[in-house]
């Protein structure tokens, strides 16, 4: 057996992995640290381990597509996604920073935090919005497009399981009224289409998808 | 005995694409409307929900959503020499069931047929003198003109929503569009899908060779869309499960998605489904229906009488319906008199393989059913078939529809069938292979034709539709004309292998091609060779229409839907300000 290709194969995967690797740690830098005086630590909001403060006032990164965030540094750069705290953050960021840190945060493994106040009747209707739709409304599911349990359709569709009720109740507010314009189409036309209560449903369904697993072992 | 129930306007014997769009119009009108569709009620929300609705194994293997062929099936024979067998499962094409009926399971192509279709017989023997059309094809006008079906062709695309880019508009072609087809009132109601990456390989293949590519029209929405009956559609997301799969995003037109729910909010239409319908009634004189009869899914049976009968069911099944009431005189291919029954088509499928090296990645699951590029330099007559020995063409297009993993396994040829080798050809193609379709023409000849099965019967006792048939030799010399156009193609797309697989003779109903069967209920002029009037009204029962592609004296080289579309708006008109103005004969015998 002649092993010279293989060894060249070899050194090839542990040149990328190592390669990975500086990636991921130039990431958790910037998350720490930031970049020089411009780009101010992601961790001020987002947690070093990407789970935020719990408020929902700041999305849960951890686990996120890598694709997905640095699809977002790209659109609060260009202003297709409109944010006074992303958008200079994002210009000041380079592409490879931007890339380290969706990175980072993509591989980061913070824990769920779990909603017990959810309201049980706001949750079924949630539940019911997530993954059966509303025919009535000409609504499909959620999970459709976002994945069964809400876990995602990487790398272009982020995971809403487990997401802060919300956040992603203030998302589709902004796509129902325009005022957030980015990404697919279709989002504008259902958002138009949810109640504030349905948007309320369908926020604490998801949030409550997902629980740290100390919480889930007792 | 069957409960006489109480007698209505009109009744619908199918409620899918046509029974769905003539029921909602002419109960908008204020006549009482039954709909009787023999399969389930069914709607977007929640029976085509995702993750279900992606079952390949039960919808495009087991074919759950169509016609159930346990009841209800249909023989075949390539010719009337040999002895029909029933089609145990179906293999060849999938009459659709339940509400909304193959138009919840289409792929969402939707085309309109060349000018010179409607006048086919007039136009060829203008343009290439008598002799020129084989003899044995019975091509024939259809009665009724392109410019007669424009506005009814506008319509049914404004209320499906079709994204495309015209070619001509009132006579002015338009860039980027189709170059080669008649004459459009106006653009689509929505831009084109984006072009997928294997479309965009075609395209520059293409016009590379002096073809003129342009955007596949898809009912599979580019964009959100509402249209004139105040229903709206989603964006397409490219899943890859429209054929044999129903739409869970709102994104394809479907009667329930474009038509059915404004039906349903008319307390003049009713709705009623697992009713199997046996017959069409008819009076003493034989001249004019009563009624129909059906059994409920209790088994209970039931007359339910009506001054007006729309057959409004999948194409084979309308004529089945016309021959078990003994409507019109059954087409006999011996003698090549009688009417239904005659000129029944199909499609004349074929394909090309274009393999790539691992540098180019196809990524073909990214797709709907429509998504895609097109050329029609070689459909219909749009090209001089002087000396070719055929009439007829092939549209080729790059529209790949999933990529699904039961079913699509391209490898080249010389792939071993089975074991490793296969299974390593399949994993080294999968990602790196565009299929080129012929979607071909299809023309009616004496000995193709259904008729009632002399031996079999359904669950309801009544016999079996039979269906006699196999490729024209004209069909056959046609589809290795424009085959081997699709693998020049292929070749200008930089294929390191290209495959072509022309249509050949025989038909196998085993091995699937379209579900694209015409004819047998056929339109015209003339009472000795059509079956229905130009309205779609029976000739020899004129409370009783014939909706469908069952109306088509042949097949053209598209997608039939649109076209069903067209005819439907078009009878409709005809039915809404003139039918129920003086009922009779429309067209005098």
């Amino acid at each position: 057996m002649k092993l010279g290709p293989w060894i060249g194969v070899a050194v090839a995967v542990f040149g990328l992995a190592a390669q990975a690797q500086d990636n991921l740690k130039r990431g958790a830098d910037i998350a720490a640290n930031g970049v020089g005086d411009s780009v101010p630590a992601c961790s001020g909001c987002h947690a070093q381990n990407g789970i935020a403060d719990g408020s929902g006032a700041f999305p849960r990164l951890a686990g996120q597509s890598a694709w997905y965030m640095a699809r977002q540094f790209a659109d609060y750069a260009s202003g297709a996604r409109n944010s006074a705290l992303m958008g200079p953050i994002a210009k000041a960021l380079s592409a490879a920073d931007g890339a380290a840190v969706a990175a980072y945060y993509a591989s980061a493994n913070g824990p769920f935090v779990f909603n017990k106040r959810a309201d049980a009747t706001l949750v079924e209707r949630g539940r019911q919005l997530a993954r059966t739709g509303d025919q009535a409304k000409q609504l499909a599911a959620c999970n459709n497009c976002h994945g069964p349990g809400g876990i995602g359709g990487f790398p272009a569709i982020p995971f809403l399981a487990g997401q802060y009720a919300n956040y992603i109740a203030l998302q589709l507010q902004m796509w129902k009224s325009g005022s957030r314009k980015d990404g697919a189409d279709s989002m504008a036309d259902i958002a138009k289409r949810l109640s504030d209560q349905d948007m309320a449903a369908v926020a604490a369904y998801y949030q409550q998808l997902r629980e740290a697993p100390t919480q889930a072992a007792k | 005995m069957a409960e006489r129930l109480k007698a209505v306007d009109v009744v619908t014997v199918g409620v899918g694409l046509t029974g769905a769009i003539l029921g909602k119009e002419l109960a908008a009108t204020g006549l009482k409307v039954i709909g009787l569709e023999r399969g389930p009620m069914r709607d977007t929300v929640p029976d085509f929900q995702s993750p279900a609705i992606h079952d390949e194994l039960r919808y495009a293997v087991r074919k759950a959503l169509t016609q159930d062929n346990v009841k209800e099936a249909m023989t075949f024979r390539n010719s009337t020499g040999q002895t029909a067998l029933p089609m145990r499962r179906w293999q060849g094409f999938m009459p659709g069931n339940g509400l909304g009926g193959a138009a919840v399971h289409w792929n969402g192509l939707t085309w309109r047929f060349q000018p010179a279709d409607f006048v086919y017989r007039t136009h060829l023997e203008g343009r290439y003198g008598k002799g020129f059309v084989d003899p044995d094809l019975t091509i024939q006008d259809w009665g009724v003109t392109y410019a007669e079906l424009e506005p009814h062709y506008d319509r049914f695309e404004y209320l499906c929503g079709t994204s495309g880019k015209a070619g001509n508009i009132k006579g002015v072609v338009q860039a980027g569009g189709n170059p080669f087809e008649g004459p459009r009132s106006r653009e689509y109601p929505t831009r084109p899908m984006k072009e997928p990456y294997y479309g965009a390989l075609f395209r520059k293949g293409a016009e590379s060779l002096g073809y003129h590519p342009f955007p596949s029209p898809a009912s599979t929405l580019s964009e959100p869309y509402t249209n004139p009956e105040g229903l709206s559609l989603h964006q397409c997301v490219f899943c890859g499960f429209c054929e044999r799969f129903a739409c869970e995003h709102f994104a394809k037109a479907s009667p329930q998605t474009v038509i059915l729910p404004v039906a349903l909010k008319n307390p003049d239409y009713e709705l009623r489904t697992g009713c199997q319908v046996l017959r069409v009634n008819l009076d003493s004189t034989g001249k004019k229906a009563t009624g129909v009869t059906y059994v409920d899914a209790a088994g209970r049976e039931y007359e339910q009488p009506a001054e007006l009968v729309l057959i409004t069911a999948y194409s084979l099944n309308n004529v089945r319906m016309l021959l078990n009431s003994r409507i019109g005189r059954p087409y006999d291919p011996a003698t090549g008199e009688g009417v239904v029954g005659r000129n029944y088509a199909f499609q004349t499928m074929s394909y090309a393989s274009v393999f790539y090296d691992q540098d180019v990645v196809i990524n073909p699951f990214m797709a709907s059913g429509a998504s895609g590029t097109v050329i029609d330099d070689l459909a219909g007559d749009n090209f001089d078939h002087k000396g070719l020995g055929f009439i007829g063409g092939a549209y080729i297009s790059a529209t790949m529809t999933g990529g699904r993993p039961i079913e699509f396994h391209p490898t080249p040829p010389g792939t071993p069938n089975w074991g490793l080798g296969w299974k390593q050809a399949v994993a080294r193609h999968y990602n790196h292979t565009v299929v080129l379709t012929c979607h071909g023409s299809s023309h009616p000849m004496r000995g193709n034709c259904l008729d009632l099965d002399p031996t079999y019967k359904d669950a309801w006792g009544q016999p079996l539709l039979r269906m006699t048939f196999d490729f024209p030799q004209n069909d056959v010399r046609m589809s290795r004309y424009v085959t081997d156009k699709a693998v020049g193609v292929g070749r200008a797309m930089g294929g390191k292998i290209v495959a072509g697989a022309p249509r050949e003779r025989p038909y196998d109903s085993t091995i699937y091609q379209t579900t694209h069967n015409t004819g047998g209920a056929i339109m015209g002029n003339d009472p000795t060779t059509s079956a229905v009037n130009r309205y779609l009204q029976s000739w020899d029962v004129p409370n009783v229409f014939v909706v469908g592609a069952s109306a088509y004296p042949h097949n053209a080289s598209y997608n039939p839907t649109g076209t069903v579309g067209a005819l439907t708006y078009w009878a409709l008109d005809a039915i809404k300000n003139r039918y129920l103005k003086a009922p009779g004969a429309l067209v005098p015998r």
